[in-house]
């Protein structure tokens, strides 16, 4: 960043110098080029391929493209611009990035990126709802099947890839990106152009991971276990460049979320005053941070073994295939808290609020999530148990995965001491909220019944295990995604979600949720296995039932969507600025947002949730100390004057 | 309320739009991918008594089909069973099968695969080429693990056939004809598949066509 | 701040909900022993996880009721009254809670831990290990002898049987006598597969190139289903085989018997505990 914007302030903006390439960079540039290099990698793949099943070719031409797509939307620009020494100035670079076409193209205002992400995230939604859907359609009958074996794998695959892709990015994307620079006070991120490029990343991810069907798909899940990846045809070479795409937005984003948290907080934002939502995102991004870069590793292992014929995971030629489960669940088991460390923090942020009473127990509440964060290092075993390595250190694997329902259990106690003698406003996040509290308890509890070794012998790998992490993810993740559109939706896009359609919207969804995934515990007690494309005859009743409800959930999200596009484009009134009368900072906050989040970088003079306190003063003073003119601060309290 | 109309039917048009290209979508995926099955085939009535017949080809490249090409093909080199691979029989019916099989042979992983299970007399009928190019004909129940281009097997009938891959030495364009017959039971859907990893090109021979529905995969339906 | 009104409704609430936690607890524990949980009781091991599901079971039962109690106690007694807005009180924590909440889960988590270890040492339930050198360690979980070996290949799309105590015949079908400590030997020929016995109360993974062993103690005779619980590709579903069962010594010895003549047909390579077939490597 050049000085100039440092003491500006605001949002770093494109710079007009930055655009000297000689063709104009945005999404339409991004696209052509990205066909572009999509062809060159194909032929320099093919060129080279030391064996006939032409993976190299579709590897190749998938990196070129997403590098070619990022070349385009104008990411090397800014490099470029410092190698040879362009002239970088502060003016802002005009109004051609006003208005809807600012959305569509690359921008360096996290704001801007918030709502990308939110938008991206609920379009790869629907892809894996459509997928899922298409799923439970094929289960509606155990036999003659209504999709193709081979078919129907490949849609489960894509599901469970779609579905990781959203809940590693859901919740950090849109609202971390949002709402941790006004949580902590200052104007922008550590890395504005990381930010960007953590969302940039996605689009490619997602685009070539719906491609996989043109290659004939792949049959591996979201696993990939080798050999059957070694097996599968280019389709799989979608799971590879995808989720190393998702695995490097993961690594950016949680670097640049930590160096902002750490590094910008405003004058007397401590650390004990950090929202809690911060300190979930927080706690995600330092396993993103360092979870992430073990996935892509494997995954160029696994790479390598498909192309240039090295034998990283094929035991017939000295490599094993524990050698990929054990990577793969040293990044997963990790990651599986990215999903849910954020939607704790969302739950336990807005319960104080409709609450109107403190967080109880913040302290505790900290305390737990980094115990969740340092644990999840500790388990990735337990995927294992039945696999035949490492006996002796079962018992280790099976109490450390039992130890995390200690810090699991502190973020009940602090949702329950929070609600004691409150004063509880039965809003629409509140509901998502107390949904999500419900729905993580029984994902919670069926954990227990996977981590012990003997009962895990018998659910291992059943429908049981797909119900708990689906209970977690679904009925955990997702409700706390949906409670956080209702709440900040308002603050994003400057329209409330309409409030009735959002309470039928929560019954419905809770309601079919339930429904849906409470049966499959029982599909998996009377040994129906996970991943299959038929079924024992006398448990279709159950998954019919299952199908059934499941379309009405997948019914329940298209509400949703109306909802938001109906609320977002069809209604025409300003929402007010604060409709839920929360204390936080971002509610002090004109609504719509001005592109410049402060004029003078606040000063914290109390913590976000001091409800009952009538002598409570404001979250912030929002004049500024007296010399204010500079980014964040070192999140000390100001002198006592 | 003057601005507001023009701006609905534009917003509308733009999800009307955004609809109708994710449902063309959604269509396409699902009439070429998702719901796409090979046809079926009924199977011929013999002069004996309930019996049908099904007459098969395997090739090594579908584009070297001699008595059932099929040009339109999307994969026109990969390994196949021909015309289709989803078979209509009676229940409680005598099937036979005979199949001309003009693929080399690729081995098997498990030897136990060479001898044929599940088949009425134990043994069935083949007209093979020897190692010089001569051709031969006898009944089998085992034949050597690494000689097997392909294998019929429907596992939950117990029917297991090993299909001896073609001689080197044989007349260009001929093929070995193996017959065999199996009795049906029940009304149900079983699924058959070969246990010969003929999928080449990937790792243990099991990718492509072996991981492919409609190639060496397929169904019997009993009715 | 906490004036005593406030204590005493604290205390109100709290003889509330204890009260209903215990009955809705003693009437959930019953409901939930009336739940028939698999696997049954066909060998030791799956009379064990049985035995455990049920405990665990229980065990979740007052968690359960306690936390959906209080979600809805809360929602109904601490709602806001009127139209305007009003705070809750300013409580921020209870030091001794907190420890007591603490103490209280992780006193839980040790009974758990120890139940589990406890299991696994005294019953070798799912005790399985791969080696992939020994033939196997023979001994290890057989207090009565020598235990029968039989070896599980998974191969896409079906699981075979050797004997190697009786010849290494090979079959389609697993066949068991009863009473007798059963040593599996479970590999794979191509992918990971699972072999999972689910009235045996046995699962593990296949993998090319390691021997996975694990035990189990047949005590009643009558059939079983084997299917494939791990991902190996087309037809992982159909891989599936209600065929198996638990014989009378007797008719295992026929069964053997027989099989052991018809074994004279079959081209098989010498048992072992791994199989390495070619082409070992891809492209070779």
């Amino acid at each position: 960043m050049a000085t100039a914007d440092i003491v500006d302030g605001g949002p770093p903006i494109i710079q007009a110098s930055e655009r000297r390439l000689g063709l104009p960079t945005n999404i339409l540039t991004g696209i052509v080029l990205a066909a572009v290099g999509y062809w060159a990698g194909v032929q320099v793949g093919n060129g080279f391929a030391l064996n006939d099943a032409l993976n190299t070719g579709v590897l190749l031409g998938y990196t070129f493209a997403s590098i070619m797509f990022l070349v385009g939307i104008g990411f090397a620009n800014y490099p470029l611009a410092r190698l040879f020494g362009w002239r970088v100035t502060s003016q802002p670079s005009g109004d051609d990035h006003a208005g809807p076409w600012r959305y569509l193209n690359l921008s360096l205002d996290h704001k801007v990126i918030g709502v990308q992400y939110l938008v991206a995230m609920l379009i790869a939604m629907l892809f894996g709802g459509i997928g899922a859907m298409l799923i439970r359609t094929s289960l509606l009958v155990p036999d003659p099947p209504i999709v193709a074996p081979d078919k129907y794998l490949t849609l489960v695959s894509m599901h469970s890839v779609m579905m990781v892709f959203v809940a590693s990015a859901a919740i950090v994307g849109p609202f971390g990106n949002f709402f941790v620079p006004y949580m902590i006070g200052t104007n922008r991120m550590a890395f504005p152009r990381l930010e960007a490029l953590s969302f940039w990343l996605v689009p490619p991810a997602i685009v070539i991971l719906l491609a996989a069907p043109i290659f004939g798909g792949f049959q591996t899940g979201w696993t990939g276990y080798t050999p059957l990846a070694e097996q599968a045809d280019q389709g799989f070479d979608s799971y590879i460049v995808g989720f190393t795409l998702i695995g490097l937005a993961l690594i950016v984003s949680g670097v640049n979320m930590l160096t902002t948290i750490i590094t910008l907080r405003a004058p007397g934002m401590t650390w004990t005053r950090l929202p809690i939502f911060v300190w979930g995102v927080f706690s995600a991004s330092i396993l993103g941070t360092f979870a992430a870069p073990i996935l892509a590793a494997a995954l160029a292992m696994q790479a390598m073994d498909r192309t240039i014929d090295t034998t990283f995971f094929i035991s017939s030629a000295g490599g094993s295939p524990y050698l990929w489960e054990n990577l793969f669940w040293f990044f997963g088991h990790p990651e599986v808290y990215i999903f849910i460390l954020p939607a704790f923090g969302i739950v336990l942020e807005l319960l104080p609020h409709f609450a109107r009473k403190p967080l109880w127990g913040y302290r505790t509440a900290v305390v737990g999530l980094l115990g969740v964060t340092l644990l999840s290092w500790f388990v990735w075993q337990h995927h294992l148990f039945l696999s035949g390595i490492a006996p002796a250190l079962r018992p280790f694997f099976m109490f450390s995965t039992e130890m995390i329902s200690i810090p699991t259990g502190i973020v009940f106690l602090v949702a329950f001491g929070t609600l004691w003698q409150a004063r509880i406003s039965m809003t629409v996040p509140m509901l998502f909220c107390l949904g999500f509290l419900f729905n993580f308890l029984v994902g919670g509890l069926s954990g227990v019944f996977l981590s012990d070794v003997p009962s895990d012998v018998t659910l291992h790998g059943s429908y049981f295990s797909m119900a708990h992490f689906h209970y977690t993810i679904v009925g955990g993740e997702i409700f706390a995604i949906v409670a956080a559109t209702y709440y900040w939706f308002p603050k994003m896009t400057g329209r409330m979600l309409n409030q009735t359609l959002g309470k039928i919207h929560f019954w419905w969804m809770m309601i079919a949720f339930n429904l849906a995934f409470m049966p499959l515990f029982a599909a998996g007690l009377l040994d129906m296995p996970r991943r299959v494309s038929t079924y024992a005859v006398n448990l279709q009743t159950l998954n019919v039932w299952v199908s059934i409800w499941a379309f009405i959930l997948f019914a329940s999200m298209l509400f949703f969507a109306f909802n938001i596009i109906w609320s977002w484009f069809f209604t025409f009134k300003v929402a007010p600025a604060n409709p839920w009368q929360a204390r936080s900072i971002e509610w002090l906050m004109p609504t719509p947002l001005p592109r410049r989040n402060f004029e003078k970088i606040p000063v914290f003079t109390s913590g976000p949730y001091d409800y009952g306190n009538p002598s409570a003063k404001p979250v912030a003073d929002l004049g500024g100390p007296p010399d204010s003119g500079r980014m964040g601060g070192l999140g000390v309290e100001p002198a006592p004057s | 309320m003057t601005q507001r109309n023009p701006r609905v039917a534009g917003r509308l048009a733009v999800v009307v739009l955004a609809v109708a290209a994710l449902l063309a979508l959604l269509t396409a995926f699902s009439v070429t991918f998702v719901f796409h099955f090979p046809p079926q085939l009924t199977a011929q009535p013999t002069s004996v008594g309930n019996g049908v017949s099904i007459h098969l080809e395997t090739v090594a490249a579908i584009s070297d089909a001699i008595a059932f090409p099929r040009p339109e093909d999307p994969h026109p080199d990969w390994v196949s069973y021909l015309p289709t691979t989803i078979f209509k029989v009676p229940a409680n019916s005598v099937v036979t099968i005979s199949i001309d099989q003009e693929d080399g042979a690729s081995g098997l992983r498990n030897p136990y695969w060479g001898t044929a299970q599940g088949i009425i007399g134990g043994k069935f009928h083949m007209s093979y080429f020897d190692d010089a190019g001569a051709p031969q004909v006898g009944d089998f129940s085992t034949i050597d693990g690494s000689t097997l281009g392909h294998s019929f097997a429907i596992p939950d009938l117990g029917v297991f056939v090993p299909l001896q891959g073609i001689s080197d030495a044989a007349p260009a364009g001929s093929h070995n004809e193996i017959t065999f017959s199996f009795k049906t039971g029940a009304a149900g859907i079983f699924r058959w598949q070969c246990f010969v990893p003929c999928g080449a090109g990937s790792i243990y021979g099991n990718g492509n066509a072996m991981s492919t529905f409609g190639y060496m995969h397929g169904l019997l339906i009993v009715q | 701040m906490s004036s005593s009104p406030l204590r005493r409704t604290d205390r109100t609430h709290a003889v509330r909900l204890l009260v209903a936690w215990a009955v809705l607890t003693v009437i959930g524990i019953f409901i939930a022993m009336q739940v028939h949980l698999p696997p049954g009781d066909q060998s030791h091991q799956a009379g064990d996880e049985t035995w455990l599901l049920q405990f665990m079971t229980i065990l979740s039962v007052p968690v359960f009721v306690g936390v959906v109690l209080f979600i809805v106690y809360s929602v109904i007694a601490f709602r806001q009254k009127g139209p305007v807005l009003e705070d809750g009180p300013p409580s921020r924590g209870n030091f001794r809670i907190q420890v007591a909440w603490v103490a209280v889960t992780a006193v839980v988590v040790l009974i758990l831990a120890i139940i589990g270890i406890d299991e696994l040492s005294t019953t070798s339930s799912g005790t399985n290990f791969a080696s992939s050198s020994q033939p196997a360690l023979a001994a290890v979980g057989s207090s009565a002898g020598h235990p029968l070996r039989v070896q599980v290949i998974g191969q896409q799309w079906w699981f075979t049987y050797r004997y190697p105590d009786f010849g290494g015949v090979e079959t389609t079908h697993l066949m068991l006598p009863v009473d007798a400590n059963v040593e599996f030997h479970i590999t794979s020929t191509d992918v990971l597969h699972s072999f999972w016995a689910y009235q045996l109360g046995i699962k593990a993974d296949a993998n090319p190139g390691a021997d996975n062993i694990t035990y189990v103690t047949t005590l009643h005779t009558g059939s079983f289903t084997v299917r494939c619980a791990e991902l190996c590709g087309l037809w992982h579903g159909h891989m599936a085989d209600t065929n198996g069962a638990v014989l009378t010594q007797d008719a295992f010895a026929a069964w053997i018997a027989q099989v052991q003549k018809d074994g004279a047909d079959f081209n098989l390579p010498p048992y072992a505990p791994i199989y390495f077939p070619s082409p070992a490597v891809k492209g070779s």
